[in-house]
C-alpha cells in the first residue's frame, strides 16, 4: 500500500478548491439541457465544479434523462465527504449514523442506482458514463478507467469479477480502489463508479460503514460486500485528464466539453426538482425495503443476537421506513404513535413507547436503545 | 443449452401462428385453425387477447374481462438480468402511466426500471415476488407476474409486438 502523502495535512471540513483542469478544452461553455439533447452532440464530456453530492447526482440523473438517446456522455465529479447508499439498501443496516451529520460534516445520501454503500470525499473522483442500452456492458468503462490509471503509472489495476477496480499490491494483497453501480432506463444505461485517489478519510470508512443495528436487522434489498480499500495515489486533476483522454480515444469526435459549472445547474428546474427529491428524508429513509428488527432469533434470521441493555423481547417490522408492527414480549403496541409512524420522524422513542402504553422500564431502556439503533439524520 | 432450446421452441410456435393470422388484424381472437394443443391451453378464456411484448422487455396479457391486464418481465429479460436481489413494486391503487416506470428490479448492482405499456390503476400486486426476488427468474411469464392493472384504454396494447416479433427482437437485442 502506498503511503498517503496528504493524510492529515488538509482539513476535511474545508476541502480545497478543485484543481484547475489542464486539458485543452475544445469548447468551454455553461451546462445546457438543449445541447445535451442535441443529436449532433454524439460525444459529451462534462467536468463538474460542484462538490455537493446532491447537485452532482441530480445533474447526472438529468443527463441520463435528457441526453440524446444515441449520445455517449462522460461526467466527472468530486463530492465533499458523504456516505452514499444504493437505491435498495437499508441505512440502519449499512451506516453508523452516529458518525454522520452536521458535526462530522459527512452527509448521508441515497443514490438512484443499484449496488452497495460507498464513501466519497475530496480525494475521490467519480466517473459516470451514460450510453445507449445496446452499447452497455458492465466492464467497458471500468476498463477505460483501468487504462487511464495505467497511463498514470498504476499498471496493476484491473477489473474484478464484481466489476470493481482493484489493485494488486505487494505480498499478494489486493485492494479495491473503485466501486461500480448501474442504472438502466428505457432509453439509456448509466454506469458510475468511484475512484479513491488521495482520500484522507480511508481510515474512517470501516467505522462509518458499521451500523449498531446490524446484528438485529434482517432486510430485503441489497447488502454491501465489504472490501479492503486503498488509494491509488495519483492527483485527482491528473486522473480527470487521463479519463477524458481515454474516453476521447474510444469515442473520438468533437466532444462538447462543459467546464466551470457548479451550483448554478440548480437553476434548471428539473435538476433542482431531482435535487429536492433526493434531499427529502422520505427518499433517504422512506425508500428502505421491508425489514425486521428483532432482539431474538427469528425463523427468517436465526443469528444469535448480542446482549441488549433491557429484559424485554423487542420485534419491529417496517416497510418503506414506516413501522408496520412493534411487539414487546409478544404484545403488540397498536398505537398510532408507533404503527404507521415514519421512523425518520421519531426523534424520541421513549415518548412514543410511553404514548403507546409500554411499561416504565421499557419506555426508558428500549427507548434509549432504539434512539441509537434506528437513528436518523435531521 | 436449455436456453437455446427454449428459444427455438418459441420461434417455431410463432411460425405456426403466422400461418393463420390475417396480416391486417393485429389482435386476433383465438382461431379454430389453432393446433389442438394451443386451443386447449386457451379453452378457459376464448375472448382473451394475445399476449404482447414491449421493446423494454415487459409482457402484457389482457384478461377476458377486456380491461384487467397482467404485466411482467419477459424470460429474455430475466435471463439477461441475472441474479435478481430486489423487486420494487407499486401498491394497489397506485396509477401507472404508459412509458413510465412503475417499479424496478435490482441485479448485479443495476437498478433497472420496469416500464408500463399502458395507463391504468394497479388492482393487484404479486407480493410473493417481492418477498423472494430470486424466484422471479423461474417463471417470469407465468406465476411470477408482477402487477395487474385495470386499463381504461387498451388501444396501445395493439401497437406492441406479438410473440413472433418479440422473439426476433430479443434475439437481435444482444
Amino acid at each position: 500500500m502506498r503511503p498517503l502523502r496528504h493524510l492529515g495535512r488538509r482539513s476535511i471540513l474545508h476541502p480545497p478548491p478543485h484543481p484547475p483542469l489542464t486539458i485543452p478544452l475544445t469548447s468551454s461553455r455553461p451546462f445546457s439541457e438543449s445541447a445535451a439533447a442535441n443529436p449532433s452532440n454524439k460525444t459529451q464530456i462534462y467536468v463538474s465544479r460542484s462538490h455537493d453530492p446532491l447537485t452532482n447526482l441530480s445533474l447526472e440523473h438529468r443527463l441520463l434523462q435528457t441526453s440524446h438517446p444515441d449520445s455517449i456522455v462522460l461526467l466527472l465529479y468530486t463530492n465533499r465527504p458523504c456516505v452514499v447508499v444504493g437505491r435498495n439498501q437499508n441505512p440502519w443496516l449499512e451506516v453508523n449514523q452516529a458518525r454522520l451529520g452536521p458535526q462530522s460534516h459527512i452527509q448521508l445520501v441515497r443514490r438512484r442506482s443499484g449496488g452497495g454503500t460507498v464513501f466519497h470525499d475530496e480525494g475521490n473522483v467519480n466517473f459516470s458514463v451514460i450510453c445507449p442500452p445496446k452499447a452497455f456492458h458492465r466492464d467497458t468503462h471500468a476498463e477505460m478507467v483501468v487504462r487511464a490509471l495505467a497511463a498514470l503509472g498504476e499498471g496493476r489495476a484491473r477489473v474484478n469479477e464484481r466489476h470493481d477496480i482493484v489493485v494488486d499490491r505487494d505480498e499478494g494483497k489486493t485492494f479495491k480502489v473503485s466501486g461500480s453501480a448501474y442504472k438502466l432506463t428505457r432509453l439509456r444505461s448509466l454506469h458510475h463508479g468511484t475512484c479513491l485517489l488521495r482520500s484522507p478519510g480511508l481510515a474512517r470508512i470501516s467505522g462509518l460503514l458499521r451500523a449498531p443495528g446490524e446484528a438485529f436487522i434482517k432486510a430485503q434489498g441489497v447488502d454491501s460486500v465489504r472490501s479492503p480499500v486503498a488509494n491509488v495515489g495519483v492527483e485527482p486533476a491528473a486522473f480527470v485528464d487521463a479519463v477524458v483522454a481515454e474516453f476521447r480515444s474510444m469515442y473520438g469526435g468533437q466532444a462538447v466539453e462543459v467546464d466551470g459549472f457548479g451550483e448554478e445547474v440548480l437553476e434548471f428546474e428539473k435538476v433542482r426538482e431531482g435535487y429536492e427529491e433526493m434531499r427529502e428524508r422520505a427518499w433517504v429513509y422512506g425508500q428502505t425495503p421491508r425489514f425486521v428488527l428483532s432482539t431474538e432469533a427469528t425463523e427468517d434470521d436465526n443469528r444469535e443476537r448480542p446482549a441488549v441493555p433491557f429484559e424485554s423481547k423487542l420485534y419491529i417490522e417496517a416497510k418503506r421506513g414506516i413501522v408496520n408492527k412493534l411487539t414487546l414480549n409478544g404484545t403488540s403496541l397498536d398505537s398510532p404513535s408507533i404503527v404507521g409512524a415514519s421512523i425518520w420522524e421519531i426523534s424520541d422513542w421513549a415518548t412514543r413507547l410511553r404514548d403507546a402504553g409500554a411499561g416504565v422500564d421499557d419506555v426508558k431502556e428500549v427507548g434509549a436503545w432504539l434512539d441509537g439503533v434506528l437513528a436518523t439524520q435531521p | 443449452m436449455a436456453t437455446l432450446f427454449t428459444r427455438q421452441a418459441v420461434a417455431s410456435a410463432s411460425r405456426t401462428a403466422r400461418c393463420w393470422r390475417p396480416a391486417a388484424v393485429k389482435v386476433a381472437p383465438v382461431s379454430r385453425a389453432l393446433p389442438i394443443s394451443q386451443r386447449m391451453s386457451f379453452s378457459q378464456s376464448v375472448q382473451r387477447l394475445e399476449k404482447r411484448f414491449t421493446e423494454t422487455h415487459e409482457w402484457i396479457d389482457v384478461a377476458s374481462d377486456g380491461k384487467t391486464c397482467t404485466i411482467g418481465i419477459t424470460k429474455h429479460a430475466a435471463e439477461a438480468l441475472g441474479d435478481i436481489v430486489y423487486v420494487e413494486l407499486p401498491e394497489v391503487g397506485d396509477d401507472v402511466g404508459s412509458g413510465d416506470s412503475f417499479g424496478s428490479v435490482e441485479s448485479v448492482k443495476s437498478a433497472s426500471d420496469i416500464v408500463s405499456p399502458i395507463d391504468g390503476s394497479v388492482v393487484a400486486v404479486n407480493d410473493p415476488v417481492a418477498e423472494t426476488p430470486a424466484d422471479l427468474g423461474k417463471d417470469p411469464e407465468g406465476e411470477q407476474w408482477l402487477i395487474k392493472v385495470e386499463a381504461a384504454d387498451l388501444a396501445p396494447v395493439n401497437e406492441l409486438m406479438d410473440l413472433e416479433a418479440y422473439t426476433k427482437f430479443a434475439e437481435e437485442d444482444h
